[in-house]
């Protein structure tokens, strides 16, 4: 069920009838999400996207009767990425009756998921976090919906698969990383897959924050690999096309993480920039129906909840997409449920999602108690210099394989 | 291992490292004058980055009008640090002024989050990034634009340091109670040297800052900086010099041959081994004077 169309249509069809239900809505206990982001440190550049992304929804949606009538509200802190404050953060809202938490950051989220995990409140982690928190067998309380990075590095890998004519025995891949953890994560996966395929894997990693890969790209000119798979962020990304140019590497067969967004377009250059790709699960571009809406509604009139700017970026979309997915799940424990809305019908709403997608905004996502990824479906995008253009339909690969890895790594998880 | 890529490496590790000196030749400056590693000198040259952006983009003049006017405001900044904050910790010990400048780095980068945000922005001064080959060799037109621009203020401070106030200036360094005793105002000679490393952090904002965008991130040169300036010697300009091309090819090269046997990140590990051994070996440097100490 998609939450725009469900929301639009019952919430309008409603409220014309009746003419009171957004009074009533408003008179109703809310359903609180707390958004405990790191707005003043390293996670900058995506969070304030993502949170306002999720304060208009929350305004959309009261506008149009709520969830089954009851308002929505972000509560949103600051925790600096720091695990400490995020841990206060939590036990702080937690107090205030909240039990529906996003951290948006790995050490943040990493520190706070165990107390979760024992308090059995909910915690959206999409993007972050462990990977293996998509075994909902083993993590009942975490919602990581949305492609793990494992999953994200497997459907690059069958991308270019397909564009090597369902042969990869004589490809040569390469992998540019930051090395740390986030730029680490896929490294098994591929090589697990470099055995699988036959490619050869070339490993190209890069010192934080990124801005030194004069090394790297030295290399990969006379490895000449065929595609090159990069896991860097932001300036990271302006860095390898300046160096792409410089050493003569096609840009259009760099394929990024999902962490490329128009800022990085805008200081690597529209232009210079055409031909990059990019594997998602959210579409970007202001012609998704959600993200219309919003501009219509709310920022024609100078009504948003923030900068305009903000809303013309990808994460500002993937916001959208963390939070139609939430909303939805609380709907539905509504109506499944009725009210007080608790973890238990939470997580039980959440893990009767199929299909949604958002009203085209992102990959169609199915949840269920084992998989609380929803499937880890993404699609791979180009840039043509003005917008992206998406290349694939929205697909998961190697599921069989990505998911030995995360049963393989959450066996060893317990919570003491 | 290939030679011809050997040698790329090492030019490209020595064009990089000049760039390194850029950024040292700040913490230079201010250390001969107060015998103090300023730990501000990241935050300066983001700074110094931020504010030629802000003139450039959100005053709309061209850069090259925004980059003279960001070193006279900056020169003016640097000044305005050693009045208000250094001044009054005179004759206090090394430790407390050391503090005083992270807690300024600490300020510079609240700051600029604060005003300019997280997200990174481009300098944009032009400067092709078309493959240039020298032979089979590939270099790159920022980098050896980065160390034309050290080379010439190493020039330029050779000459200032012949001058009057130059050689007041070295007076200072040398000791400043003869200094003081002979008229020599110390306080404004402290001064100037703020103003002047405010106004190397500038070059050194605008040409890292092409190549790796401006953000917070350009506050973690320090790093580099700090290394190449304790290998060079903390009271040398050309020590500044000759470590950042050490340092340059070193950590270029060395990481090639480690990556592959550590599993990557090797370059942080040889950067910090040359500031570690360095000072346990010669914590004086290559050409600093012998009575450094150990802060």
């Amino acid at each position: 069920m998609k939450l725009l169309s469900t929301v639009t249509t019952v919430a309008f069809t409603t409220m014309l009838a009746l003419g009171a239900t957004e009074v009533s809505a408003q008179d109703k206990e809310p359903v609180r999400f707390g958004l405990c982001f790191d707005l003043s440190k390293s996670y900058t550049f995506i969070s304030p996207q993502v949170a306002q992304a999720a304060q208009d929804l929350a305004k959309y949606v009261n506008s149009n009767g709520g969830l089954e009538g009851h308002p929505v509200e972000a509560v949103v802190r600051d925790h600096g990425n720091e695990p400490q404050r995020g841990v206060e953060c939590y036990e702080q809202l937690k107090r205030e009756g909240i039990f529906i938490f996003n951290f948006l950051s790995t050490p943040v989220t990493n520190a706070v998921l165990p107390r979760v995990m024992k308090d059995g409140n909910i915690l959206m982690q999409s993007f972050v976090g462990r990977g293996d928190a998509v075994d909902g067998d083993v993590f009942k309380w975490v919602f990581p919906v949305g492609p793990t990075y494992w999953q994200q590095a497997a459907n690059d890998v069958a991308f270019i698969k397909g564009q090597m004519d369902g042969d990869l025995s004589k490809a040569k891949i390469g992998f540019i990383y930051l090395d740390y953890p986030f730029g680490q994560e896929p490294i098994e996966i591929l090589k697990t897959l470099a055995e699988k395929e036959g490619f050869q894997l070339e490993l190209y990693p890069v010192p934080l924050p990124g801005s030194d890969q004069s090394g790297a790209w030295s290399k990969i000119r006379r490895d000449k690999p065929d595609y090159a798979i990069s896991w860097l962020l932001a300036g990271g990304h302006v860095v390898a096309a300046k160096e792409m140019r410089r050493n003569g590497f096609p840009i259009d067969r760099y394929l990024s993480v999902n962490w490329l967004n128009e800022v990085d377009i805008n200081n690597i250059g529209a232009a210079d920039a055409k031909g990059i790709l990019r594997g998602t699960n959210v579409a970007g571009g202001q012609e998704v129906p959600i993200v219309k809406t919003m501009l219509e509604t709310y920022y024609a009139k100078g009504e948003g909840s923030g900068p305009e700017s903000l809303v013309r970026d990808v994460y500002y979309n993937t916001g959208m997409a963390i939070y139609s997915v939430g909303f939805e799940a609380a709907r539905l424990a509504i109506k499944q449920n009725g009210w007080p809305l608790t973890p238990e019908s939470m997580k039980t709403a959440y893990e009767s999602i199929s299909d949604f997608d958002g009203n085209g905004l992102m990959a169609p996502v199915t949840v269920t108690a084992s998989d609380h990824g929803g499937g880890g479906k993404t699609r791979v995008e180009q840039w043509n210099g003005e917008t992206w253009v998406p290349l694939t339909d929205w697909s998961a690969d190697y599921t069989d394989v990505v998911w030995e890895i995360i049963k393989e790594s959450s066996a060893k998880f317990t919570v003491k | 291992m290939d030679p011809v890529f050997l040698a790329e490496l090492a030019i490209n590790g020595a064009l990089t490292g000049l760039l390194y000196s850029l950024f040292a030749i700040g913490l230079v400056l201010i250390y001969k004058a107060s015998s103090v590693p300023n730990l501000a000198q990241g935050g300066l040259t983001m700074v110094g980055a931020y504010v030629v952006l802000a003139l450039a983009r959100d005053v709309g003049m061209p850069l090259w009008l925004a980059i003279p006017i960001a070193v006279a405001i900056m020169f003016g900044l640097g000044f305005g640090i050693e009045r208000v904050a250094l001044r009054r910790l005179a004759g206090r010990p090394v430790v407390m002024i050391l503090m005083i400048t992270l807690g300024l780095d600490i300020f510079l980068r609240g700051t600029t989050l604060a005003v300019w945000g997280g997200t990174s922005r481009s300098m944009e001064l032009g400067v092709s990034y078309e493959p240039l080959f020298l032979g089979d060799i590939l270099v790159s037109r920022i980098h050896l634009v980065g160390a034309f621009v050290a080379v010439m203020f190493f020039a330029a401070f050779l000459l200032f340091f012949r001058t009057r106030l130059g050689i007041k200036l070295r007076a200072i360094a040398d000791d400043y109670m003869a200094s003081w005793s002979v008229g020599i105002s110390v306080e404004r000679g402290i001064g100037l040297s703020w103003g002047l490393a405010s106004v190397v952090a500038v070059s050194a904002g605008v040409i890292w800052g092409e190549i790796q965008g401006v953000d917070q991130a350009l506050s973690l040169l320090l790093l580099k900086g700090l290394t190449v300036a304790v290998l060079g010697g903390l009271d040398s300009i050309l020590g500044a010099i000759v470590a950042g091309i050490i340092l340059g090819v070193v950590e270029n090269v060395g990481a090639d041959f480690l990556d592959p046997l550590v599993g990557g990140g090797s370059r942080e590990l040889i950067v910090a081994a040359v500031l570690i051994l360095t000072i346990m070996i010669r914590p004086h440097g290559l050409f600093g004077r012998h009575d450094i100490e150990r802060v």
